[in-house]
């Protein structure tokens, strides 16, 4: 069955799905990360957070055929939650990764990412678990790979920008900006406003430009 | 070692006619770090790729696309990370959506291949890449990673997101292109359709928010940054202050 509906995951837990009790990566899990078994997660293997969940692909569903991909489809299609599909690239299901690959994320939009056995699955979904929790506590700050809204003072990129135009270096960059203000104004001079700030040669360079 | 265009799953893909192959942008440092990708894009692939001093990014696959290329290597130990998080934050400042192709490091010749040891720092810049909505690839090999690049690039085409094929402006043209690359929030792709669309620099400046986005294809908030960085008030007291030192 397909459970697409949103399940309340308490702050700072892992509701995994009962088919993983008494396995290797929930044993890991155990200790690391607080994990709750719960029956009927249809799809899902793991919740980590009421918005993000996994779902486990292994080696063995890789080489079975194509059971794993109608299963991706389908809570694709039934679900709005984030899916992080983990996927167990071995030597033995390594060559068909890159097709997983097409489909999971230029086809599905979901997010892969390979492991290589059941241990390194539940190290990377503690590392997935201190995400979801710092992002619940809105310290956001802590991600290195979210951009600072505050932009920085356009002042000096103006500068530069106006010393491309031919025949203007720093001074003259200078003088133009104070005396027009915007490189609007600066666009829409005539030749004779220009002549009042820099030489003859350079208005006539600055207008045709 | 990658299988191509198996049928998956029965979705169905848009064939896509080859008069409208899309263009890629390569950054000019990857003529020596990825040689091979961009030989396998033209050869094998067929794309036509331009390689340009893009600088920010490694590859520009479309309007609002920059694809980076790290070795997995990078993302082992921690001393990279400021770099990476430098050169990635800046990226989101110029385009929607940004991926990272992460390549399996090449086995030197005489090098026994190397036992690939996953760190938890590699499993926390995934988890952080992942966060901050960057969309992460894998790639065995240079060809394959070229293989990938095509992908994306087909795939933005299919969204109408593709580059217009651009060629570079010659003359007194290149000063203009030099101007529009050095207003921040723009990328070398929207300088170059900025370069194509729009007649003049006065022509750009006069525009409206709406006739610039239709005009380069820029995002609605990219083209109200260019619009507000046209018409910015200068303002010499806000100039960092060790004036005369800068700009030489």
């Amino acid at each position: 069955p397909v459970t697409a509906g949103s399940i309340v995951v308490p702050y700072g837990h892992v509701i995994g799905n009962e088919k993983w009790r008494g396995s290797e990566i929930a044993q890991r899990l155990q200790g690391k990360v607080r994990l709750i078994f719960e029956d009927g997660l249809g799809l899902v293997d793991f919740h980590l957070s009421n918005r993000t969940c996994i779902l486990l692909i292994s080696e063995a569903d890789l080489v079975a055929g194509d059971e794993f991909k109608r299963r991706l489809v389908r809570f694709r299609n039934a679900s709005s939650l984030r899916g992080i599909v983990i996927v167990e690239k071995t030597q033995i299901s390594e060559q068909y990764y890159s097709g997983v690959q097409k489909l999971v994320v230029l086809e599905l939009g979901m997010v892969l990412l390979p492991v290589a056995n059941q241990g390194e699955a539940s190290q990377l979904i503690i590392q997935l678990v201190s995400f979801c929790v710092r992002e619940q506590s809105r310290d956001r700050g802590a991600n290195p790979f979210l951009r600072r809204q505050r932009a920085p003072p356009a002042e000096p990129a103006v500068l530069q920008a106006v010393q491309h135009i031919p025949g203007v270096g720093k001074t003259k960059a200078l003088l133009l900006l104070q005396h027009f203000g915007s490189i609007h104004r600066l666009c829409n001079a005539s030749v004779s406003e220009l002549e009042q700030v820099v030489g003859q040669t350079v208005a006539q360079q600055i207008y045709t430009f | 070692p990658g299988e191509h265009s198996p049928s998956l799953a029965g979705i169905s893909r848009v064939p896509v006619p080859p008069s409208s192959s899309p263009c890629i942008l390569a950054d000019s440092r990857e003529i020596s770090s990825g040689p091979g990708v961009i030989s396998c894009l033209r050869a094998v692939h067929g794309l036509p790729v331009q390689v340009c001093p893009l600088g920010s990014s490694d590859y520009i696959v479309s309007s609002r696309l920059a694809v980076d290329r790290v070795f997995q290597s990078e993302l082992q130990s921690p001393g990279n990370r400021n770099k990476l998080s430098q050169r990635l934050q800046r990226l989101q400042g110029v385009f929607e959506r940004i991926c990272v192709i992460v390549e399996t490091d090449r086995v030197r010749p005489g090098e026994t291949s190397r036992f690939f040891q996953r760190t938890q720092h590699y499993d926390g810049v995934l988890s952080a890449l992942v966060q901050a909505g960057i969309r992460i690839l894998f790639s065995s090999c240079q060809e394959e990673t070229a293989a990938l690049l095509k992908e994306l690039a087909l795939l933005e085409l299919r969204k109408d997101a593709a580059l217009q094929v651009p060629t570079e402006p010659q003359g007194q043209r290149r000063h203009v292109l030099n101007f529009y690359l050095s207003v921040p929030s723009l990328s070398y792709g929207a300088a170059l359709s900025l370069c194509h669309s729009f007649g003049s620099i006065a022509a750009v400046a006069n525009s409206s928010v709406p006739a610039l986005a239709a005009g380069a294809r820029l995002s609605r908030p990219q083209a109200e940054e260019l619009h507000r960085f046209l018409r910015h008030d200068f303002d010499l007291q806000l100039l960092p202050q060790p004036l005369p030192a800068q700009g030489k």
